[in-house]
C-alpha cells in the first residue's frame, strides 16, 4: 500500500469527519476528498446577464459559433463551449451574445501594448535576437491561480484602459519599432482571436512574423485557421495531470494536447513551456509522462521551457520551485530523449544555454535576453554540423 | 450551600473568561498564519467571534427557566474544556481539505469558514456566561448579575496576561490552550459534582482529557507543509516560524507567508544593487529586514557595517543559524522595530533599504507615510540614498495599484527632490537629496561588479519604454499617504478584494440591514451598551494604532494597552454598581465623558501627535474602559436586571463590540483616518446619548 502524504492524511481524515456518509463504501480512491469540496475545479462559468449595455465600438461579429433557437449562441472558440443567452458574456469575459449575434468586445482596443525581446515569451530557437511588438487585450478562458497578468486577464474589457489600435495600425507600429515579429501574448489571445487573425493577416503581407504565446485552449477548427498564419507558438501546458488543470487553471487537459498536435502537423515552429509548481506539477512521474507523450506525438525537437515559479497573484502561500528541482527534471526530461530542455526563471544558469544534441557543444550562450555567444551557423551546429531545430535567421 | 454553589459557578466563570481569552488569542494567531495577515481578516475574527457569542448569549434566555441549570453549566464546561483544541485542529485540517494547499483565500468564503469554525465555541461560551447566573439565582433569585460580569472581566484579564505575555513564547498553541481547558475541566468537574449524576461527569471528564491528550499529540502532524521537510518551528509573540527545506533549498515563513527563500537571485539583486549601485562609497548601510542572498549581493560593496533591523529576535536567529543570510563583515543585528530605530538612533547611513512586504496592514503601513520618509531623510548622510520596492506588475498596471504606486509616489515626492522609480520584478523607489540614475548595468560596470539578472536582463525589461509607462500611470493629484491618514491601506484592501474577485460592499451592506434591524428592536440601555461595546473596542484598535505610529510596535507595551483596556471595565463595573441607583443620569454622564475624552483624544492628536508621552495611550484607554465599564451594570438595572435583561444586555455588548471592531478596522480607518475614525465614535455616543435622554421617562421592558 502507497504511504500517504502528511496532506492526504489530513484530508482524509477530514473527509471522514465532516462527510463521512459521501464517502464511497468501497473503492475509494485518495482522489475521493479533493472531489468532494469546492476547489477541486476552478473552472469559470458564462455570466449570465453579465454583457456591457452598450457594444465596444469597434465590436465584431464573432466567428466560430452557432445560433440555436431563441436567439441563444454557442461559441465555437474554446473548449468551454458557452452557451449564451442574450445579454450573457462568455467564460473568457470579452465575448457577448448581443440580440442574437456573438460579438467580440476585443477588437483594436488592446490594454497591454510592449516591446520584448523574443527570448521573453519564451522562444529560444526562433529568430533569436529580435523584437517582438507583443500585444493583449482583455481576458482569459482559463483562471490559472498564478497568473502573472491577471490584472488584465480576469478583467472584463471595459474595465482596463486601453489603446485604439486597428490591425493595420498594429502591423504600422511593428514596422516602425523594427520589430520582427508581433507576439499575441501576455493575457490569453485566444480571447481575442479576431483581432490577432486579423493583425496577423496584415502583419504576414508586410513580412512580419506571428507568435502565438498561449495557454492553447482552442478548438480545432479555430486553432487551424489560426495556423494560416502562423509563424511561431510557445504553448503553456500547465500540468500533464487534468486534476491539476482543473484545480489550478480551470481548464482540461486533452484540448491542449490536441492545440500541440494540431500546430506540429501544420509545421508552425512550436515550443513548449511549463511552470513548475511546487507540490502541483514538479513530479518525477508526470514529466516522465509528459515527456513521453512530447517525444511520441510531437518529437524530440521540441524546445521545453521548464519555468521557476515564485509564490504570485492567489497562489502566493507556496515556496518557490528549488533550482535544484528543476535541474533534476530537466535531466530527467533529456534522459527521457527530449533533446532541448531549458530553465527559466534561473538567472545565469548554464540550463538556459542550447547544446547540441549531438555533439554536446555550447551553441547559444544565453545570459538573460543577451546572447554573448552564438554557435549556429545556417541552422547547423557549428562543430559538428548537425541541423539544429529552429528558423534562426535574425 | 448556596455559598458552595456560588463559589463553584464563579470559578466557572473565571476559568471560562482565562480559557475564553486564550482561546480567542490562538485562534486569530491561527488564522493568521492559515490565511491572511491583515486587519480585514482580523477583524472579521474577531467580529465573527463576538457576533457568534452575542447570539449564544441571547440564546441563553431559553435556558433561563430550564430545570437543571446547574447541571446544564456542568455539562456546558466540560465541553468548553474540548472545544479549543478541537477548533484548533478543525481550522487546520479544513483549511487544508476545503481550500487548495498554498492558495490564499478571499473573503466571502473566509466569512463563511469562519462563522462555520468558530460556532460551536462561541455560541457556548456566550451560551454559558447568563447560564451561570440563572444557576446561582435557581439558588439565590437576587443575586446581583453584575457580580457574574465583573467575575468574567476579572477572567478575561488574567487570561489576556497570562497568555500574552507569558505562555505565548513559552508553550505551543495546543499546550497553551490545554494548560487552560485542565483548569476549567477542573472547574467543571467540581461542579459537576454538585448536581446529578456524577458518573456521567466522570466519563465526560475523561473524554475532555482524551480530547486534550490527543490533541497535544497531534499538533506537530497538523502543521500541514506540502512540500519540503519541517526543519523549524517556532511559536513567537510575534506569530508563527516555520522554515521548510526542500531539494537543499530552505524557505522561511512567517504566519505561513512565505517570507523569503535562501535563492531569490531576482529580489537580492534589485534589493540591493539598485540602491548601492548610486554612490561611490556607500560604507554604512541600514536594511530593514532582509532576504536570501541579499547579504552576499550587499558584501560586494565591502560595506564598513551593516546594520540589520529585523523585529523578531526568533527570525534572525534562525536564518542565521540555518545560513538562510550569509555572515559578512561588519554586521551588526539589532533586533527593533524598525521605525522605533530610526527615532532613537542619532546614527546617520549612505543607504537605507527597507525591505518590507507591501503595506497591507495597520503595521507596515507606518513604513511607507510622509512622517516615516521624512524621519529616514533625517537618518541618511549627504547624497544617502533610501530605497523601497512594493510589488510590482508584469505588462499592466492595474487601476487599484496605479493609485497605488501614484500615492506612495507622491508622498514620497514631498520628502526627496529626487525620486526614481524603476519598474523591476517589483517596483524600486529611489529616493535621495542629489541626482540618481537609472543606467544601472552602467553603474555596476564602473565598478567592477558582477550580476546574473541586472546584466542580462535590466536593459530589456526596465527599459526607458517601461520606465515611461509607469511615469505617464502616475495621477499627479494623488493624496499622499500619512501616518494619520492611511489611504495605502484603502487601495491595499481594494487590492486584496480585486485579487479574489470579490467585492465588500454587499457583505458590509448585509451587516449593516442586520444591525439596524437589530438596533431597532433594543432598548436605550441595551442601545447605550451596543454603543459602548463599539466604542470599547473601536478605541483599543485606535489607541493601538496610533501607539504604534509615534513609539513602534513593542510587544510588551501593546499587550499593556490590550490589558488596560481589558483591566478599566473592572473598576468601571464597581463604580458603575455603586452608582446604579441614580441610572439613566449616571449613562447620560458617562457618555457625555465618553464624548469629551474622545475629543480631547483627537486634540492631543491634532495639537501634539508624536510629542505625547507614551503614558498617555495608555491612561487614556483605561479612562475610556473605566467609562464604558461603568454603563454596564447601570444599563442592567434599568432593563431590570432580571435573567432575560442580562442576556439582552451582554448581547448588546458583544454585538456592538464586533460591530466597532469591523467598522473601525476595515472602513474607519483606512477611509477616515483616525481623526475621522474618532470623530465617527464621537457621532455614535452623541446617538446614545440622545436616545437615552429621549427615552426619559418610558418604562423599560422587564
Amino acid at each position: 500500500m502507497a504511504s500517504l502524504s502528511r496532506r492526504e492524511f489530513l484530508r482524509l481524515c477530514a473527509a471522514a469527519c465532516l462527510a463521512p456518509g459521501a464517502l464511497a463504501p468501497a473503492g475509494c480512491t485518495q482522489d475521493a476528498p479533493s472531489a468532494l469540496f469546492a476547489d477541486s475545479d476552478i473552472t469559470g462559468s458564462v455570466f449570465v446577464g453579465g454583457g456591457p449595455r452598450r457594444l465596444w465600438k469597434w465590436s465584431k461579429e464573432a466567428s466560430h459559433y452557432r445560433l440555436l433557437e431563441g436567439s441563444v449562441v454557442v461559441c465555437d472558440l474554446c473548449p468551454h463551449s458557452c452557451k449564451l443567452s442574450p445579454g450573457d458574456r462568455g467564460v473568457c469575459r470579452s465575448r457577448v451574445n448581443h440580440k442574437g449575434t456573438l460579438y467580440t468586445l476585443t477588437y483594436g482596443n488592446p490594454c497591454s501594448v510592449h516591446i520584448d525581446p523574443i527570448e521573453k515569451k519564451p522562444l529560444f530557437h526562433f529568430m533569436p535576437q529580435t523584437r517582438a511588438f507583443s500585444i493583449a487585450a482583455a481576458g482569459c478562458n482559463l483562471r490559472c491561480l498564478n497568473c502573472q497578468n491577471w490584472e488584465i486577464s480576469q478583467v472584463t474589457p471595459e474595465e482596463v484602459s486601453f489603446r485604439e489600435l486597428l490591425p493595420c495600425e498594429v502591423v504600422h507600429e511593428a514596422c516602425r519599432a523594427q520589430c520582427a515579429s508581433i507576439a499575441y501574448t501576455y493575457s490569453e489571445p485566444v480571447t481575442f482571436f479576431e483581432y490577432m487573425l486579423d493583425t496577423a493577416r496584415a502583419a504576414r503581407e508586410r513580412g512580419i512574423a506571428n507568435l502565438w504565446i498561449s495557454n492553447g485552449y482552442i478548438n480545432r477548427g479555430a486553432l487551424l485557421e489560426l495556423c494560416g498564419v502562423l509563424d511561431a507558438a510557445n504553448v503553456n501546458l500547465k500540468a500533464f495531470d487534468d486534476e491539476v488543470y482543473r484545480r489550478l487553471n480551470g481548464g482540461r487537459l486533452a484540448p491542449v494536447k490536441r492545440t500541440l498536435v494540431v500546430l506540429a502537423m501544420r509545421g508552425v515552429h512550436l515550443e513548449i513551456t511549463t511552470l513548475v509548481v511546487p507540490g502541483y506539477t514538479d513530479g518525477e512521474d508526470m514529466l516522465r509522462r509528459m515527456c513521453g507523450w512530447i517525444l511520441g506525438n510531437l518529437g524530440q525537437d521540441r524546445p521545453l521551457h521548464l519555468l521557476r515559479f515564485f509564490p504570485h497573484y492567489r497562489l502566493d502561500r507556496l515556496p518557490p520551485t528549488p533550482v535544484s528541482t528543476l535541474e533534476r527534471l530537466r535531466e530527467l526530461a533529456i534522459e527521457e530523449g527530449m533533446r532541448y530542455v531549458y530553465l527559466g526563471n534561473v538567472p545565469g544558469h548554464p540550463g538556459t544555454n542550447t547544446y547540441c544534441h549531438n555533439c554536446g557543444r555550447l551553441l547559444v550562450e544565453r545570459r538573460g535576453y543577451l546572447i554573448p555567444a552564438f554557435h549556429i551557423v545556417e541552422g547547423r551546429c557549428r562543430f559538428c554540423r548537425s541541423v539544429i531545430p529552429g528558423v534562426w535567421k535574425g | 450551600m448556596k455559598r458552595g454553589t456560588e463559589r463553584d459557578v464563579l470559578l466557572v466563570v473565571l476559568a471560562t473568561g482565562i480559557s475564553s481569552v486564550a482561546t480567542q488569542l490562538y485562534t486569530i494567531r491561527e488564522f493568521l498564519s492559515l490565511f491572511e495577515g491583515n486587519e480585514f481578516v482580523i477583524a472579521l475574527i474577531l467580529c465573527a467571534w463576538l457576533l457568534l457569542g452575542g447570539i449564544g448569549t441571547l440564546l441563553s434566555q431559553a435556558a433561563s427557566r430550564h430545570r437543571d441549570p446547574l447541571g446544564l453549566l456542568a455539562r456546558l464546561t466540560l465541553l468548553l474544556a474540548a472545544l479549543p483544541v478541537l477548533q484548533i485542529l478543525g481550522v487546520r485540517l479544513l483549511r487544508e481539505l476545503l481550500f487548495l494547499h498554498g492558495a490564499s483565500v478571499g473573503l466571502g468564503k473566509l466569512v463563511a469558514f469562519s462563522l462555520v469554525c468558530l460556532a460551536p465555541y462561541t455560541l457556548t461560551v456566550g451560551f454559558v456566561l447568563p447560564l451561570s447566573l440563572f444557576a446561582i439565582r435557581r439558588q439565590e433569585a437576587s443575586y446581583p448579575g453584575v457580580h457574574v460580569y465583573i467575575t468574567d472581566n476579572i477572567g478575561d484579564v488574567t487570561g489576556g496576561a497570562l497568555f500574552a505575555f507569558v505562555l505565548v513564547a513559552l508553550l505551543t498553541p495546543l499546550q497553551a490552550l490545554c494548560v487552560a481547558d485542565l483548569v476549567l475541566m477542573a472547574c467543571g468537574l467540581r461542579l459537576s459534582g454538585r448536581g446529578r449524576p456524577r458518573r456521567a461527569g466522570v466519563l465526560l471528564g475523561m473524554a475532555v482529557l482524551g480530547v486534550n491528550l490527543a490533541g497535544l499529540s497531534a499538533e506537530k502532524a497538523s502543521l500541514a507543509t506540502g512540500q519540503g521537510e519541517l526543519v523549524h518551528y517556532e511559536e513567537t509573540r510575534y506569530g508563527r516560524i516555520t522554515v521548510l527545506r526542500d531539494q537543499g533549498q530552505y524557505t522561511l515563513f512567517e504566519n505561513g507567508v512565505p517570507l523569503y527563500s535562501s535563492s531569490n537571485t531576482f529580489a537580492a539583486e534589485e534589493a540591493i544593487h539598485f540602491p548601492l549601485s548610486q554612490r561611490a562609497d556607500p560604507a554604512e548601510v541600514l536594511l530593514v529586514s532582509a532576504g536570501g542572498g541579499m547579504l552576499e549581493e550587499l558584501a560586494k560593496y565591502a560595506p564598513s557595517r551593516v546594520a540589520y533591523v529585523r523585529l523578531d529576535p526568533a527570525i534572525s536567529r534562525v536564518e542565521l543559524s540555518l545560513g538562510l543570510l550569509g555572515e559578512i563583515p561588519g554586521l551588526e543585528v539589532i533586533n527593533a522595530d524598525g521605525r522605533a530605530f530610526l527615532a532613537s538612533t542619532t546614527h546617520t547611513y549612505d543607504t537605507i533599504i527597507l525591505n518590507l512586504p507591501d503595506p497591507d496592514t495597520f503595521l507596515l503601513n507606518r513604513f511607507y507615510t510622509a512622517q516615516f520618509f521624512t524621519l529616514a531623510r533625517r537618518r541618511l548622510r549627504e547624497g544617502g540614498v533610501l530605497s523601497f520596492t512594493v510589488s510590482g506588475y508584469e505588462n499592466y498596471l492595474g487601476a487599484t495599484q496605479r493609485r497605488e504606486v501614484s500615492c506612495l509616489y507622491k508622498t514620497v515626492r514631498d520628502v526627496f527632490p529626487h525620486v526614481l522609480m524603476l519598474p523591476g520584478r517589483q517596483i524600486s523607489f529611489l529616493c535621495s537629496d542629489a541626482p540618481l540614475s537609472p543606467e544601472i548595468p552602467e553603474l555596476l560596470a564602473a565598478r567592477g561588479i558582477k550580476t546574473a539578472y541586472i546584466e542580462g536582463y535590466f536593459t530589456q525589461e526596465v527599459n526607458a519604454e517601461r520606465r515611461q509607462y509607469l511615469a505617464d500611470a502616475l495621477d499627479a493629484h494623488a493624496t499622499p499617504n500619512r501616518d494619520l491618514s492611511p489611504v495605502m491601506l484603502r487601495y491595499m484592501f481594494a487590492q486584496w478584494f480585486a485579487k479574489h474577485g470579490t467585492r465588500p460592499i454587499p457583505f458590509l451592506l448585509a451587516a449593516a440591514v442586520l444591525v439596524i434591524g437589530y438596533a431597532l428592536h433594543m432598548g436605550a440601555g441595551e442601545y447605550v451598551l451596543f454603543t459602548t461595546g463599539w466604542t470599547t473596542m473601536a478605541g483599543e484598535i485606535l489607541v493601538i494604532f496610533v501607539f504604534q505610529i509615534f513609539y513602534g510596535y513593542v510587544y510588551l507595551k501593546i499587550g499593556l494597552i490590550v490589558t488596560v483596556f481589558l483591566a478599566g471595565l473592572l473598576p468601571g463595573a464597581l463604580l458603575g454598581q455603586w452608582l446604579r441607583a441614580r441610572g439613566r443620569r449616571v449613562l447620560l454622564m458617562s457618555d457625555g465623558l465618553i464624548v469629551i475624552l474622545l475629543g480631547t483624544s483627537i486634540a492631543g492628536l491634532v495639537l501634539v501627535g508624536a510629542s505625547l508621552p507614551q503614558g498617555c495611550c495608555i491612561a487614556y484607554g483605561g479612562l475610556l474602559s473605566v467609562l464604558c465599564g461603568l454603563q454596564f451594570p447601570v444599563a442592567l438595572s434599568l432593563r431590570g436586571g432580571n435573567n432575560p435583561a442580562m442576556s439582552r444586555v451582554v448581547a448588546a455588548d458583544l454585538l456592538g463590540a464586533a460591530c466597532g471592531t469591523m467598522v473601525t478596522s476595515a472602513i474607519g480607518i483606512p477611509l477616515l483616518g483616525i481623526i475621522g475614525a474618532t470623530g465617527g465614535l464621537i457621532a455614535l455616543k452623541l446617538s446614545s446619548i440622545m436616545v437615552t435622554g429621549l427615552c426619559h421617562g418610558q418604562p423599560q421592558p422587564s
